[in-house]
C-alpha cells in the first residue's frame, strides 16, 4: 500500500499515517477524535481540490487541441478544413473558424475565442458530414461506447476481483498459479490481436457471432426483447475482448492488495475468534483490500477507453472508435478534435466518480 | 552488473530474453532469410501459406514472411527508440522531482498527473493526424513526447524512500552538489525501476506503433508491422478468407509482448527476492493499469 499510495501522487484521500485525530499539545499520545462537520468540510475541500485539477487537465487537453494545428508547417486554417474542398460555402467555413479560434486577432485573442467554444459546448461542425455538429455525431457514439466500455469494465472489474480475492485466500496453491498465469497471458496480448483474432475464429470461422454493427440492420430500434437481444447477441465479441484484456490487470492488482492485508492484526484476529473462514476472507480482507483496486480502476479507464476504440474498428462497432476511424480516413479534423475532448471528458468523469466512491466507501472517512 | 548475472539464472528471464534475442537477430539478418524483397511484387494476390512463400502473400503478392521479418526492424527501431526517450524523461524528471522536493517537484508532479488524466491514445491519434502519414522516426518521436508520465510517477516514488538512507544522507554532509548525489548515490540504486519502466515501455511503443498504423496514421510506404495489420484489413484479409495476411503481425506483436513481459518480471524478482511471489505481478499490474503496458 505504502508504495502505491505515494506513486499515486495524488492527494490521496486514504492516510497511511493517522490524521483523522490531532493530538493536542502537551498530551502527547491522547487522541482528539475530530468532530463529525470538520470531517464533511475535509471531504468537500478534497473534492472541489480534484474539481479544479480535472478543469486544468480538460483545459490541458483544449490546449493541444488549439496549438496543434498552428504548429503544423503551413496555413492551419488550411490543415484544418482541408477536407472540406470547395463544399462548405464561405459563411459556413467563416462559422467554422471562429468555432475554432481562427479570427484576425493577436493569438491570445485567438486562443480565449477557441477556449470560450470549446467551454460553450461548441465543438464545431464535422466536415464529412457537414453541417452535423460534432458533440451530436460523437454524443451519438458515445452511448455505444459507454454501453460497450461499461459493462465490459464491470464485468471485468467483478470476475478479477473475486478471482483476486481467491487466488490470495489460496495462495501458493495450483489455483492461484493459474490464475496468475493466465492474468498475464491475458494482459500481455493487447487489444488488437484479441479483437482480430476472436473475429477470425468465433465471427469468420464458427460463424457464431456475427462480424459487424451492433445490432441487425434490418431491426428498427426500440425497447423490444427482439432488439435489445440483436444488440446482446451483436455486442458479444468486443466485449469479450475488453473482458479479457482487463480481468487480468484487476485480478492482480485484488490479489496484491489482499496478500498485503493478510498479516494484519485484525485478520490474525478474526480468525482467532474462530469466525468462518468465508466472513474472514469476505468481510475483514476483501473489503479493505477493494479501496485501492477502486483507485486503481480510475487509471484503467484510459486503457479501457483506448481498447475500446480499437475493438470497436475491428468489430466495425458503431461507436467512438469508428466515428473516429472514419474521421481519421476522411481527414475530418474538428470530429478527431472533439473526440479527444469527449475522451478527456469521459476519464475525468469516471475519475471523479471514483473519488466519490472513495469518500463513501471509506469508512474511515465515513462516520467516527 | 550482479543484477544482470542474477538474470541469467531466472528461468523468466531466460525465456525472455531467448524470444526478445531471436527477434532481434531475425531483424537484423531480415535480408538473408528470405529473397523476396518485402516491397515488390513477388507472387499470385492472396495465395495461401506454401513451400515457395511461407506465410503466404498479400493481396498485392508481397510475400508476407518477408514483410514480416522486414517489418520487425521498423517495429523494434520504433519501440525502442521511443521506449528509450520515455525512460529518459521519465527517469530525469522523476529523480529531479523526488530528490529536490518543494516547488520542483510540485510542478512536475502536477504535470505528471495531468498527462496522467488524459487519455493516451486519443491523444496520440491526434498529434498523429495532424502530422498527417507520419513515418517510423515522427511516431517515435511523438510517443517520446506523451507518454513519460508513468516513469515519472514510479521514479519518483522510489527516489523519495531513497533520498532518506543513510548514505545519500552522508553525501550531503560531505556537501556533494546535488547533480552528483542523483546521478551517483539515486539512480544506480533505481537500476531495476529504470529497467522495467524501459521494457514496459518499448512493449507499449511497439504496440502503439501497430496501433497507429492500423488506424491508417502510418506512412503506408514503410514496412512495419503496424503497416501490415492496415494493409491486411484494407484488403479485408479475414472476409476473403485470407488469414495469413493478418494474422501474421497479430503473433508476431503478441511473442515480442510476451517476451518482453516475461523479462520484466524477471527483473522485478531478481531486484526484490522478497516480492518474489507477488513482485511481479505487481509491477506488471502497475505497468498494466496504468495503461503502459498496452493500449
Amino acid at each position: 500500500m505504502g508504495v502505491r499510495a505515494t506513486m499515486s501522487g495524488l492527494p490521496h484521500p486514504l492516510p497511511s499515517s493517522p490524521v483523522k485525530g490531532e493530538v493536542p499539545p502537551g498530551e502527547p499520545g491522547k487522541i482528539v477524535p475530530e468532530p463529525a462537520e470538520r470531517k464533511e468540510h475535509k471531504n468537500m475541500a478534497f473534492l472541489l481540490r480534484r474539481l479544479a485539477f480535472y478543469l486544468a487537465a480538460f483545459l490541458a487537453a483544449a490546449t493541444v487541441n488549439f496549438f496543434l494545428p498552428r504548429l503544423m508547417p503551413g496555413d492551419p486554417i488550411q490543415i484544418m478544413f482541408a477536407s472540406a474542398g470547395s463544399e462548405l460555402s464561405l459563411e459556413n467555413l467563416n462559422a467554422l473558424k471562429l468555432t475554432f479560434g481562427f479570427i484576425d486577432a493577436p493569438l491570445h485573442e485567438q486562443y480565449f475565442a477557441y477556449i470560450k467554444s470549446v467551454f460553450t459546448g461548441d465543438l464545431g461542425r464535422s466536415i464529412k458530414y457537414f453541417p452535423l455538429p460534432v458533440t451530436e455525431l460523437l454524443g451519438r457514439a458515445l452511448v455505444w461506447t459507454l454501453g460497450l466500455v461499461g459493462i465490459a469494465t464491470l464485468i471485468s472489474f467483478a470476475v478479477g476481483t473475486i478471482l483476486g480475492v481467491m487466488a490470495a485466500w489460496r495462495r501458493g496453491t495450483l489455483f492461484d498459479s493459474a490464475v496468475s498465469l493466465v492474468a498475464i497471458f491475458s494482459s500481455s496480448v493487447p487489444a488488437i490481436v484479441v479483437s482480430l483474432i476472436l473475429l477470425f475464429v468465433f465471427g469468420y470461422t464458427l460463424r457464431w457471432f456475427p462480424n459487424g454493427y451492433a445490432a441487425n440492420p434490418l431491426l428498427d430500434p426500440g425497447f423490444n426483447w427482439t432488439y435489445i437481444s440483436s444488440v446482446l447477441y451483436h455486442g458479444t465479441l468486443p466485449m469479450l475482448t475488453l473482458v479479457i484484456v482487463l480481468t487480468g490487470g484487476f485480478a492482480v492488482t485484488m490479489r496484491n492488495n489482499m496478500i498485503n492485508l493478510l498479516g494484519e492484526d485484525y485478520i490474525v484476529m478474526g480468525r482467532a475468534k474462530g469466525l468462518a473462514d468465508n466472513r474472514v476472507m469476505l468481510f475483514y480482507a476483501a473489503r479493505n483490500a477493494l479501496l485501492p483496486t477502486v483507485s486503481s480502476l480510475a487509471i484503467a479507464m484510459g486503457t479501457v477507453l483506448g481498447g475500446s476504440l480499437i475493438v470497436e474498428v475491428v468489430f466495425n462497432y458503431p461507436g467512438l472508435g469508428n466515428t473516429l476511424y472514419q474521421a481519421i480516413l476522411a481527414r475530418d479534423y474538428p470530429v478527431i478534435q472533439g473526440q479527444l475532448l469527449i475522451m478527456t471528458g469521459a476519464m475525468l468523469v469516471s475519475n471523479f466518480v471514483v473519488d466519490l466512491s472513495y469518500v463513501l466507501l471509506d469508512p474511515r472517512l465515513k462516520k467516527a | 552488473m550482479t543484477l544482470f548475472k542474477q538474470l541469467l539464472g531466472n528461468k523468466k528471464a531466460l525465456v525472455g530474453l531467448t524470444i526478445l534475442v531471436a527477434i532481434i537477430l531475425i531483424a537484423i539478418f531480415a535480408p538473408l532469410l528470405t529473397e523476396y524483397s518485402p516491397t515488390r511484387r513477388v507472387g499470385r494476390p492472396h495465395q495461401p501459406p506454401s513451400w515457395d512463400h511461407w506465410l503466404g502473400t498479400t493481396r498485392l503478392g508481397h510475400d508476407v514472411f518477408s514483410r514480416l521479418v522486414h517489418g520487425a526492424r521498423v517495429s523494434l527501431a520504433v519501440g525502442f527508440g521511443a521506449g528509450l526517450m520515455i525512460t529518459i524523461v521519465g527517469t530525469v524528471l522523476g529523480i529531479i522531482a523526488g530528490y529536490k522536493g518543494g516547488v520542483v517537484d510540485e510542478v512536475i508532479n502536477f504535470f505528471t498527473n495531468m498527462v496522467l488524466v488524459v487519455p493516451n491514445l486519443p491523444l496520440l491519434l491526434v498529434i498523429a493526424a495532424f502530422v498527417g502519414q507520419a513515418g517510423p522516426v515522427v511516431i517515435a518521436l511523438i510517443l517520446g513526447f506523451t507518454s513519460w508520465a508513468w516513469g515519472v510517477r514510479v521514479t519518483r516514488s522510489e527516489t523519495l524512500s531513497i533520498r532518506q538512507r543513510d548514505y545519500v544522507k552522508s553525501a550531503e554532509m560531505l556537501g556533494e552538489p546535488s547533480w552528483r548525489i542523483m546521478a551517483l548515490e539515486i539512480f544506480p540504486n533505481l537500476i531495476s525501476i529504470v529497467g522495467i519502466n524501459f521494457i514496459g515501455s518499448v512493449i507499449f511503443a511497439v504496440i502503439a506503433e501497430a496501433t497507429l498504423g492500423f488506424l491508417g496514421l502510418g506512412d503506408p510506404n514503410t514496412v512495419s508491422w503496424g503497416i501490415m495489420l492496415f494493409n491486411a484489413q484494407n484488403a479485408s484479409a479475414l472476409s476473403v478468407g485470407a488469414w495469413w495476411d493478418l494474422l501474421s503481425p497479430c503473433f508476431a506483436l503478441a511473442l515480442l509482448g510476451l517476451g518482453l513481459a516475461l523479462l520484466n518480471f524477471a527483473i522485478d524478482e531478481v531486484a526484490n527476492p522478497r516480492l518474489r511471489t507477488g513482485g511481479m505481478l505487481k509491477s506488471w499490474s502497475r505497468m498494466v493499469l496504468l495503461g503502459e503496458g498496452k493500449l
